[in-house]
């Protein structure tokens, strides 16, 4: 082969390998692209929701309150016959089966928005009044036009009377849509124009919060005794290989472990942040320890040296120069690992996280959902408004995670310093 | 010979050091004498730098080190459990091959020694020390308007500098330096050569060099290493001039090392 050749064929296999990187970075892009569009196209519709505007016509003497209308007695007042009566006086029916069927234009919801337009506009009372009512999911996807209308009657959720008066109130304009407060405001539901993600919000919160105050400072002072006080010898060797094992233990079994000792033998409430922090916080400890482990022993020698030589104690020099010089690293790397944290799944199954709570925890000792538990619980749901909302909710866990990604990130270029 | 032996500040006898199974040094003998220069040369791996960290004890840093021997600063044994290596730290200064300023301010990199060992607690007894320490370095003229930038902004030689007031800021009683002019371009050289000299009058200063020039301008006494071993110590025109042992002869004359 001549020099020539030579230099041709080592010109080429770089060129290849260019183009093999290329190619396989392009690839990476194209499935990300995928993989948002698909969550995008199917969840954005999830943060508007449909209302009716529908004249109410609050007589008092439906509420039957006793005594002087107070704001107090509103509030215990039953609104059901109320609000029965005046939508199906506007929407006339003939039997009770298209009566059933009026109502379920709406959301169960009704009487309560009802009482709540009533407490906020008292001076309505034995009036009637436009009250903008959320409307049920068949009716919200069928605004979304999420919903097939030339299929025959029996394999459609609405009927052919209830689409007429869809058509009605859209041609009255009656049809509206509005931001999706309850999405955020709201916990879990069997219904789905009802359901929303503040439940799993917060306990994922709370369960974040538990596992960053019990996982942090254990993990950041065991790198420094283990990397920088520490004896090297077996013992040490065994446990930094153990810990390099512990972060390769699949998620689920630390799921396991909470269930058999967070709450068989301690008896740790269910289904709570708490047990979830904690349960979290032991997987997240490996880690953390590792690229704090790493980032502490990137700090230069020459450092050490310096603090060592003007007469610092072990202790000072470590605590004055080296953990700070180590921080960015160590704040990255706890915020990557509540990142994993935050997104994980099995092990929040086990220890009983799946189970169906509509109310929103109040403290982490109150039984609750998490963002990723609340992905997997409404995407074995049937409904197209469920459908949509595991978008939006695997929407709103992604954009939690970049936000997380972006801080680790921002914060290790803020605080690197430059070293010789 | 009384007034021999309070010449003498440092003395090693037969020091012996260990990384795992190799030796590094073999019954070191030398005996550094007080407020003068003594330069160690030898050829890389010969042992300067591992002997001179163990009159610190730099060395307990380095798990598989060992040592012993005895190395005694006025007549007190320095490899003793009972010595408080950050009080010997206090009295022995170091100054390293590479500049290792701290990323922190010039301000606060003189300030930190003091303020670990307790003194100049009010603000104006710590700027008086971080003056003086950098005057005494030949540093305070080309700082003094910017005490409080980075530390390593400054150029090679006057970070070397730096670690040298830092070294000083906590009185030191000797100044170990190791090869503190490699990274250093000639003129950077010269000032920390003519700081050295200046130095010797109030400290005793070991310096490991490479560079025989060096070890003929600032030192007046040599000690030459080789394989562990010290070969000659003797006046630094002896050795330069009339070495008594023949590898001597043949490093300083640039024939092998």
């Amino acid at each position: 082969m001549t020099k020539e050749e030579r230099l041709k064929k080592r010109h080429n296999a770089e060129k290849r390998f260019r183009f093999y990187g290329l190619l396989s970075v392009s690839l990476a892009v194209i499935f990300v692209l995928v993989l948002i569009q698909n969550i995008v196209s199917k969840g954005s519709s999830a943060f508007s929701r449909t209302t009716i505007a529908t004249d109410i016509s609050f007589n008092a003497d439906l509420l039957e309150i006793e005594g002087p209308i107070t704001k107090k007695s509103l509030e215990e007042a039953e609104f059901y016959d109320l609000a029965v009566e005046s939508i199906l006086k506007i929407y006339p029916s003939k039997d009770s089966k298209e009566e059933r069927q009026v109502l379920r234009l709406f959301s169960p919801d009704y009487e309560y928005e009802i009482k709540r337009y009533l407490i906020k506009n008292p001076d309505k009372i034995n009036q009637v009044a436009s009250v903008e009512l959320t409307s049920s999911d068949d009716v919200d996807q069928l605004n979304k036009g999420n919903f097939p209308r030339d299929l025959p009657e029996d394999r459609r959720r609405v009927s052919n009377f209830q689409l007429n008066i869809y058509d009605n109130l859209v041609e009255d304009g009656k049809i509206g849509k509005k931001f999706n407060d309850y999405f955020f405001s709201k916990g879990d539901s069997r219904d789905p124009e009802l359901a929303g993600i503040g439940g799993s919000l917060m306990g994922s919160f709370f369960t974040i919060t538990i596992c960053l105050i019990l996982s942090f400072p254990i993990a950041i002072m065991a790198s420094i005794y283990l990397e920088e006080f520490a004896p090297k010898n077996r013992i040490t060797d065994f446990i930094e290989i153990n810990i390099n094992n512990l972060a390769a233990v699949p998620s689920i079994v630390y799921g396991l472990l909470g269930l058999g000792i967070l709450l068989s033998v301690m008896d740790f409430p269910r289904s709570t942040p708490l047990v979830a922090g904690i349960t979290l916080s032991l997987m997240t400890l490996p880690r953390i320890i590792i690229p704090c482990r790493a980032s502490l022993k990137a700090v230069p020698p020459s450092i050490r040296e310096a603090a060592l030589s003007v007469g610092a104690s072990k202790f000072q020099t470590v605590f004055h120069h080296v953990v700070p010089l180590a921080m960015p690293g160590t704040l990255s790397g706890t915020i990557i690992g509540l990142a994993q944290a935050l997104g994980e799944t099995a092990p929040l199954i086990l220890i009983g996280m799946v189970a169906f709570v509509v109310d929103i925890p109040g403290t982490p000792v109150d039984p609750s959902a998490s963002l990723p538990v609340q992905v997997y619980l409404w995407s074995e749901q049937a409904e197209r408004g469920f459908v949509e909302k595991t978008s939006a909710t695997i929407m709103m866990l992604l954009g939690f995670l970049i936000v997380m990604n972006f801080i680790a990130v921002y914060l290790r270029q803020k605080f690197e310093k430059k070293w010789n | 010979m009384e007034l021999n032996n309070s010449k003498i500040k440092i003395k090693s006898k037969n020091l012996n050091v260990y990384y795992g199974n190799k030796q590094a040094l073999h019954n070191i003998n030398l005996e550094i004498n007080n407020k003068e220069v003594t330069a160690l040369i030898g050829p890389s791996g010969c042992g300067k730098s591992t002997f001179i960290r163990c009159i610190n004890r730099m060395n307990d840093t380095i798990d598989i080190c060992k040592v012993d021997g005895s190395i005694e600063i006025d007549g007190k044994e320095v490899n003793d459990k009972n010595v408080d290596v950050v009080t010997l730290r206090e009295k022995i200064g170091m100054v390293f091959q590479k500049p290792n300023p701290f990323p922190k301010s010039i301000y606060d990199n003189i300030a930190y020694g003091p303020t670990i060992h307790g003194i100049g607690e009010k603000k104006d007894e710590m700027d008086k020390i971080v003056e003086t320490s950098l005057k005494k370095a030949a540093l305070w003229d080309e700082v003094k308007d910017r005490l409080n930038e980075p530390g390593t902004g400054l150029s090679g030689g006057q970070q070397q500098r730096l670690c040298i007031a830092r070294a000083l800021s906590v009185n030191p009683e000797v100044i170990l330096m190791d090869e503190p002019c490699s990274a250093l371009d000639p003129i950077a050289t010269a000032k920390i050569e003519e700081l050295i000299d200046d130095l010797k009058k109030s400290y005793t200063i070991v310096i490991v060099t490479h560079s025989m020039a060096q070890a003929v301008r600032v030192s007046q006494k040599t000690g030459f290493f080789h394989l562990g071993k010290i070969i000659e110590v003797d006046t630094t025109e002896k050795i330069f001039k009339n070495p008594a042992n023949k590898m001597t002869q043949d490093y300083i004359t640039g024939r092998f090392g």
